[in-house]
C-alpha cells in the first residue's frame, strides 16, 4: 500500500507525467523519477491559472479552434490543459448549437480560471454563462412553461448523475421541475453578461399549482433527504434561486449516506486521468473513491486541487506491478499534441498545418479522429477509450503521424530527429530503444514487438548521420511507432 | 515466410464471407434469411443548405384545392413568389415539361390532397448534351422508378443549418438522450435486432461517405465507416519522399497489429483488429478504382470529362465500390451503405426561377444529371452486365426547405420539404400533402405549418415515417426493432408530435 510519502520510480513517473500531460519529457521523467508521490502532485498543481481565452471573431471556428490548440501544444502547465478539456467535456457546449466563437472562448476562460478551484463556484459560474445558457435553452425559459432542459443536465451529467453507487436514482422529476423554475427568467446581454429578468421569472405565489420550490424533499412518499432543501432559502425567491440551487446539490447525500457530487466527481476524475471502472462499479474501486474524497476532504471544501492530490497520491492511480497501463485509449487531442511536443515541433501559420507529408490542417486530422474542441458532439460530451477507434480515424492518426515524421523543412515546424535522439547510436536494437523511450512506449512494448521494429531497420551498424538512412528508416521508424497499438493508449 | 494477417484474410476470404460461400451454401434457406440484405445498396444523398421544396415540387394547378392560386397570388403583394425580373415564380409554361402527372401512378402522380397537378424543377430535366443520358431525375420518374414524398419535416423546427442537419441526421428532433452522438444508419448498423448482418463489428467496413469525416448519419460506435473524396487517394499514408521503405512498413504494421489482435487486453485487441482492417481496406479499395479505371472508362470519362460536377464525382467512387463488389473483382471491398453531398442551396439571393443560368437550376440540373449517368451505369453494371438498378435504393433529402414567400431574389430558411427515393424496385409516384401554402395557414415566420392531425387535408410527413419505411422495406427491419433501436416517437401532443409510426408509405413494396 503506497501514500503521499511513496517515491516515485522511473516507472512510476513516467505514468504519471503520461498521464496529466501531452507525453511525459524525458527530462521531466528525470526529475520526477525519487519525489514523493505527495511533493510531485504539490509540483504538478502548482500553477496560477492563466486568463487565456482563444479569441476570434464571431463566425471563425476554426481560428478560434486553432488558437487553443495552439495554446495547448505550447503551455508550460500541460496539467492545466488537461482540466480544461475534462471540464470542456464534463460541462459540455458546442459550437455548432451556440454558433458563437465568443460566447465560447469565455466559458473556455471560465474553464481555465475554475480548473482546479472550488467545483461548487464552477458548477455557480457555468449557471450563467451565455455559450451554456443558449446550448441548453435557459434564454429560452419562461415562466409560463419553465424549460426542463438545464435542470435536467446540471443534475444528470454536471453535479449527482441519475444514480448513486448503489443503484437508486439521486433526483425525482419533480426536482427537476423545480429546479426549473429557479432558472426561469435568465437572461444574458449582447456581451454576454447574465441578468435576471424578473417578469419571466417564476415565483410560487404565480403558480400554485406547481407547488413548493423545494428539492430532494421526496415526493411520492420518498422521505426529505439530508441535505434536501428549499430553493427560496436564504435571500428569498429572485436571482439568489440558481446559487441556493447549487448549494443544496452539492450537499445532497446518496442512500450510502456519502456526498454524492463528491462521489461522482472523483470516480469521473480517476476514469479520465487513471482508468475506466468496471460497471457495475466494484466494491474495491467504491473504498478508494471513498477514501480519496476523505483524504482530500472534498465533500465539505468541493477543492478540486485538493482532489487531485489525494487522486495522484493514491494507489488507484498506479498500475501495481503485472498491471498493464495500456488501458485508456489516448484522445485525439492527446495523441496530436502529444504527438508534437515529443517530436519537439510545431504546426504552422495561423491554420496550424503540419508541414510535410500533405500539408494538412491538424483541425481537419483532428475532425477525421473524432475530436474537434468546442464542438462535442452533444451534451454529453466524446464517448471516450476504444469509441475513438474507427477506420476512419485511425487512418487519420497514421496520415497525421506521417505528415508530421515527414516534415524535412527547416525551423521549428520541421522533424528534426537529431533533436530528440542520439545520432552516434549504431545498433538497429539501441536505436529502437532510444526511439520508443522518448515516444514513451518502451515499457510498452513486448520483446516481440521490439523485434519487429529492429526487424525493420535491418541489420547494423546503421549510420544516423547518412542522409538517406535517416531519412528513410529513422524517420520511418518514427512513424512506425508513432502508428503503433501501443501508442494509441497511454 | 511467415504468413501475415493481411494475406491470411486474403487467402481465407475471412473479410469477404459472401465471396467464397459457394452457391449451395445459398440455397440453404437459414443462410439466404441470415444474408437478407447482401448484394443491396442505400445510398444518402444530402442536398447541402436547405432546398427550396417550393420550387422543388411545385404546384401546376389548382385541381380540387387552391395551391396555386395561392402561389401566384391574386395580387402582387399577396404572391408568394414572384413573376418577372428577379422572381422565383415558375409559370405553368416554364413547367409543362416536367410534370408528374401519370395515370400509371397512385393518385394519378398528382397531390394526394387538393388533386392538383405537380411539377418538378425545370433544372431536374436537363440535357448535358455530349452524348450524355439526358432528361435527368424526370427519365428515371416517368419509368416509375422516383417517389416524390412531399412535406418532411419534424416538430418544432429549426431554422438552423447545424441543427436541424443534425436533427435529420440523428433522426432525433427532440433529444432523446440515447441517441446523443449516434446517427439513424449508425444505429442501424451496429443494430442487435436484425442479424446478420447488421450488426456490423469493428473489423467490417459497411459503409463509405464521400466526405472529409463520417457523417452524422453514419455515426456510430461499434463498426467503421470509411470518408474519403476519391478511392485513388485512399492509400495507406506511407512517406512519400521514400517508396522504398513501404514494403519494408506493412510488414512491421501487419507484425505489431497483428500481435495486438490477439492481445489478452481488450482494449489493445480492439485496436489491434480495428487497424488491421483499416490497413487491409486501405489496400484493396484504391483496386476498386484501377478496376473501374481500367473496365469501365468510357463511364468514368462521363463522370469526370462529361458532367465534371461535384455530385457526378461522388456517385462516380460509390459507382467504382459497387461495380468491384457486383464482380468479386477486389477482395474485401464489399461496402452496401454510402452517403455524399452536394452543397449551395442555401439560396438567400439569386435564386432564379427556370433560368438556365440560375443557381437552383444548377442544383438540380447537377444532381439529375449525376443520378441519371449513375442509373445507366447501373444498367450494365453487375456481372454478365446486368441491370442491378434494383439493387439500389437512394434518398435524397435536405435540412429544410425555404421561406414560402420569397425575399427581394431569394429565400430564407424554412421548415418541411420533399424528399425523392430513387430505385429499381421503388412505386413512382407522389407521395405525402403538399404542404398548405395558403399566406393564413403559414406561422408568424413565414413557413409551414408541422401538423400529424387531419388539419384539413394538409396532414405533414414525418421524416421519420419516411426512415421507417426505408428501414422495413429496404434494410430488413421490422417495424417493432426499428422503434426503440433506431427512432423513438415523441412524447406530446399527437396533433403536433410524432406519436404513431407509419412505416408503409408505400413507396417502397
Amino acid at each position: 500500500m503506497g501514500d503521499e510519502n511513496t517515491v516515485l520510480d522511473e516507472t512510476t513517473a513516467r505514468h504519471l507525467l503520461r498521464r496529466t500531460g501531452f507525453g511525459a519529457p524525458l527530462d521531466d521523467i528525470a526529475r520526477f523519477n525519487g519525489m514523493t508521490r505527495g511533493e510531485a502532485a504539490d509540483e504538478l498543481l502548482a500553477f496560477n491559472p492563466s486568463s487565456f481565452r482563444p479569441s476570434a471573431p464571431a463566425n471563425d471556428r476554426d481560428k478560434a479552434h486553432n488558437k487553443w490548440l495552439k495554446y495547448i501544444i505550447r503551455s508550460r502547465f500541460p496539467l492545466q490543459e488537461k482540466l480544461v478539456l475534462f471540464w470542456h467535456d464534463h460541462f459540455a457546449t458546442n459550437i455548432t448549437k451556440v454558433q458563437d466563437v465568443i460566447f465560447m472562448g469565455n466559458q473556455n476562460r471560465t474553464l481555465r480560471r475554475n480548473c482546479k478551484g472550488n467545483m461548487r463556484d464552477l458548477v455557480k459560474a457555468i449557471n450563467v454563462d451565455a455559450a451554456m445558457m443558449r446550448f441548453l435553452d435557459t434564454d429560452n425559459n419562461r415562466k409560463a412553461q419553465p424549460n426542463e432542459n438545464y435542470a435536467r443536465e446540471l443534475q444528470e451529467l454536471f453535479t449527482l448523475g441519475v444514480n448513486d453507487f448503489a443503484g437508486n436514482p439521486n433526483y425525482l422529476q419533480d426536482d427537476i421541475v423545480q429546479i426549473a423554475r429557479a432558472f426561469t427568467g435568465w437572461r444574458y446581454e449582447d456581451n454576454g453578461d447574465p441578468f435576471l429578468n424578473d417578469n419571466q421569472h417564476d415565483y410560487e405565489a404565480d403558480f400554485p399549482s406547481r407547488g413548493a420550490k423545494v428539492i430532494y424533499a421526496g415526493n411520492a412518499g420518498v422521505a426529505l433527504r439530508p441535505g434536501g432543501g428549499d430553493i427560496k432559502q436564504p435571500g428569498g425567491e429572485g436571482a439568489g434561486e440558481i446559487d441556493n440551487v447549487i448549494d443544496i446539490i452539492f450537499s445532497h447525500t446518496d442512500t450510502n449516506g456519502k456526498n454524492t457530487v463528491a462521489r461522482r466527481t472523483t470516480k469521473r476524475l480517476i476514469e479520465y486521468f487513471a482508468r475506466p471502472f468496471a460497471t457495475p462499479i466494484p466494491a474495491g474501486d467504491v473504498t478508494a473513491i471513498d477514501a480519496i474524497v476523505t483524504t482530500s476532504g472534498f465533500a465539505t471544501s468541493f477543492d478540486i486541487s485538493a482532489l487531485l492530490r489525494a487522486i495522484f497520491t493514491h494507489d488507484i492511480f498506479y498500475p501495481t506491478a503485472g498491471q498493464s497501463t495500456q488501458n485508456s485509449v489516448k484522445w485525439p487531442i492527446d495523441y496530436v499534441v502529444g504527438t508534437l511536443r515529443q517530436l519537439e515541433m510545431k504546426l504552422k501559420g495561423r491554420d496550424q498545418y503540419v508541414n510535410g507529408g500533405d500539408f494538412t490542417r491538424a483541425i481537419d486530422r483532428l475532425r477525421n479522429m473524432g475530436q474537434e474542441v468546442f464542438d462535442p458532439p452533444s451534451v454529453f460530451g466524446w464517448d471516450w477509450e476504444t469509441s475513438w477507434i474507427s477506420s476512419a480515424a485511425l487512418l487519420s492518426r497514421y496520415a497525421f503521424v506521417r505528415d508530421c515524421t515527414a516534415a524535412r523543412g527547416s525551423g521549428g515546424t520541421a522533424f528534426r530527429p537529431s533533436k530528440v535522439i542520439d545520432f552516434s547510436l549504431s545498433d538497429p536494437g539501441d536505436i529502437v530503444d532510444a526511439v520508443t523511450l522518448v515516444l514513451g512506449v518502451a515499457d510498452q512494448l513486448s520483446a516481440p514487438e521490439r523485434q519487429v521494429l529492429i526487424d525493420y531497420l535491418g541489420p547494423g551498424p546503421i549510420d544516423l548521420f547518412d542522409y538517406d538512412t535517416q531519412n528513410a528508416k529513422l524517420n520511418g521508424l518514427f512513424a512506425l511507432v508513432l502508428q503503433s497499438p501501443a501508442y494509441q493508449v497511454h | 515466410m511467415a504468413i501475415t494477417r493481411r494475406q491470411f484474410i486474403k487467402r481465407t476470404g475471412l473479410a469477404t464471407a459472401g465471396t467464397v460461400l459457394g452457391p449451395g451454401l445459398f440455397s440453404n434457406m437459414f443462410v439466404r434469411n441470415a444474408m437478407a440484405f447482401s448484394g443491396k445498396y442505400f445510398i444518402v444523398l444530402f442536398l447541402d443548405g436547405g432546398n427550396d421544396g417550393l420550387n422543388t415540387v411545385t404546384p401546376f394547378n389548382n385541381g380540387g384545392g387552391t395551391l396555386r392560386t395561392a402561389y401566384d397570388g391574386n395580387i402582387p403583394a399577396n404572391a408568394l413568389r414572384k413573376t418577372g425580373a428577379g422572381g422565383l415564380n415558375l409559370s405553368p409554361t416554364a413547367l409543362a415539361g416536367t410534370k408528374l402527372t401519370n395515370a400509371l401512378f397512385a393518385n394519378g402522380g398528382k397531390d394526394p390532397n387538393t388533386t392538383c397537378e405537380l411539377a418538378i424543377h425545370p433544372g431536374f430535366n436537363d440535357n448535358p448534351g455530349g452524348g450524355l443520358p439526358s432528361g435527368g431525375l424526370k427519365a428515371i420518374y416517368d419509368q416509375g422508378r422516383m417517389a416524390v414524398i412531399q412535406g418532411c419535416g419534424y416538430p418544432e423546427y429549426s431554422l438552423s443549418h447545424e441543427e436541424s442537419r443534425n436533427i435529420w441526421e440523428t433522426g432525433n428532433p427532440l433529444g432523446v438522450s440515447a441517441y446523443a452522438g449516434t446517427g439513424w444508419m449508425g444505429r442501424y448498423l451496429v443494430n442487435t435486432a436484425v442479424s446478420p448482418p447488421p450488426p456490423y463489428s469493428a473489423t467490417d467496413i459497411p459503409a463509405v461517405n464521400i466526405a472529409d469525416s463520417v457523417v452524422g448519419e453514419y455515426r456510430n460506435t461499434g463498426t467503421s465507416v470509411l470518408a474519403l473524396r476519391r478511392l485513388a487517394d485512399f492509400g495507406f499514408p506511407y512517406d512519400e519522399d521514400y517508396p522504398g521503405e513501404d514494403a519494408a512498413k506493412e510488414i512491421a504494421f501487419e507484425a505489431l497489429y497483428g500481435t495486438a489482435a490477439g492481445s489478452g487486453n481488450p482494449t489493445i485487441k480492439y485496436i489491434g483488429n480495428t487497424g488491421a482492417s483499416t490497413e487491409t481496406a486501405s489496400e484493396q479499395y484504391p483496386q476498386a478504382h484501377n478496376v473501374y479505371h481500367s473496365q469501365r472508362s468510357s463511364f468514368e470519362d462521363m463522370y469526370s470529362n462529361g458532367l465534371n460536377t461535384g455530385t457526378a464525382r461522388g456517385l462516380r467512387e460509390i459507382a467504382k465500390i459497387i461495380y468491384a463488389n457486383e464482380r468479386n473483382l477486389v477482395s474485401g471491398v464489399d461496402a452496401n451503405f454510402f452517403q455524399l453531398s452536394n452543397g449551395g442551396y442555401d439560396t438567400h439571393s439569386n435564386q432564379g426561377a427556370e433560368d438556365t443560368n440560375g443557381q437552383h437550376y444548377a442544383l438540380h440540373s447537377e444532381v439529375g444529371n449525376a443520378i441519371r449517368l449513375f442509373w445507366e451505369d447501373l444498367a450494365t453494371m453487375g456481372a454478365g452486365n446486368t441491370n442491378i438498378q434494383n439493387k439500389v435504393c437512394i434518398l435524397v433529402w435536405s435540412e429544410f426547405s425555404r421561406r414560402i414567400p420569397q425575399n427581394d431574389n431569394g429565400t430564407d430558411h424554412g421548415s418541411q420539404g420533399p424528399m425523392f427515393v430513387i430505385g429499381g424496385t421503388v412505386n413512382g409516384g407522389v407521395f405525402g400533402n403538399h404542404p398548405n401554402i395558403n399566406m393564413a395557414a403559414l406561422d408568424d415566420e413565414g413557413n409551414t405549418e408541422y401538423r400529424q392531425d387531419a388539419n384539413g387535408g394538409y396532414r405533414s410527413t414525418d421524416f421519420r415515417d419516411v426512415y421507417g419505411t426505408i428501414l422495413t422495406r429496404w434494410l430488413g427491419m421490422s417495424q417493432a426493432t426499428v422503434l426503440g433501436n433506431v427512432l423513438a416517437l415523441d412524447g406530446g401532443s399527437p396533433a403536433f408530435y410524432w406519436t404513431a409510426a407509419n412505416f408503409n408509405l408505400g413507396f417502397l413494396p
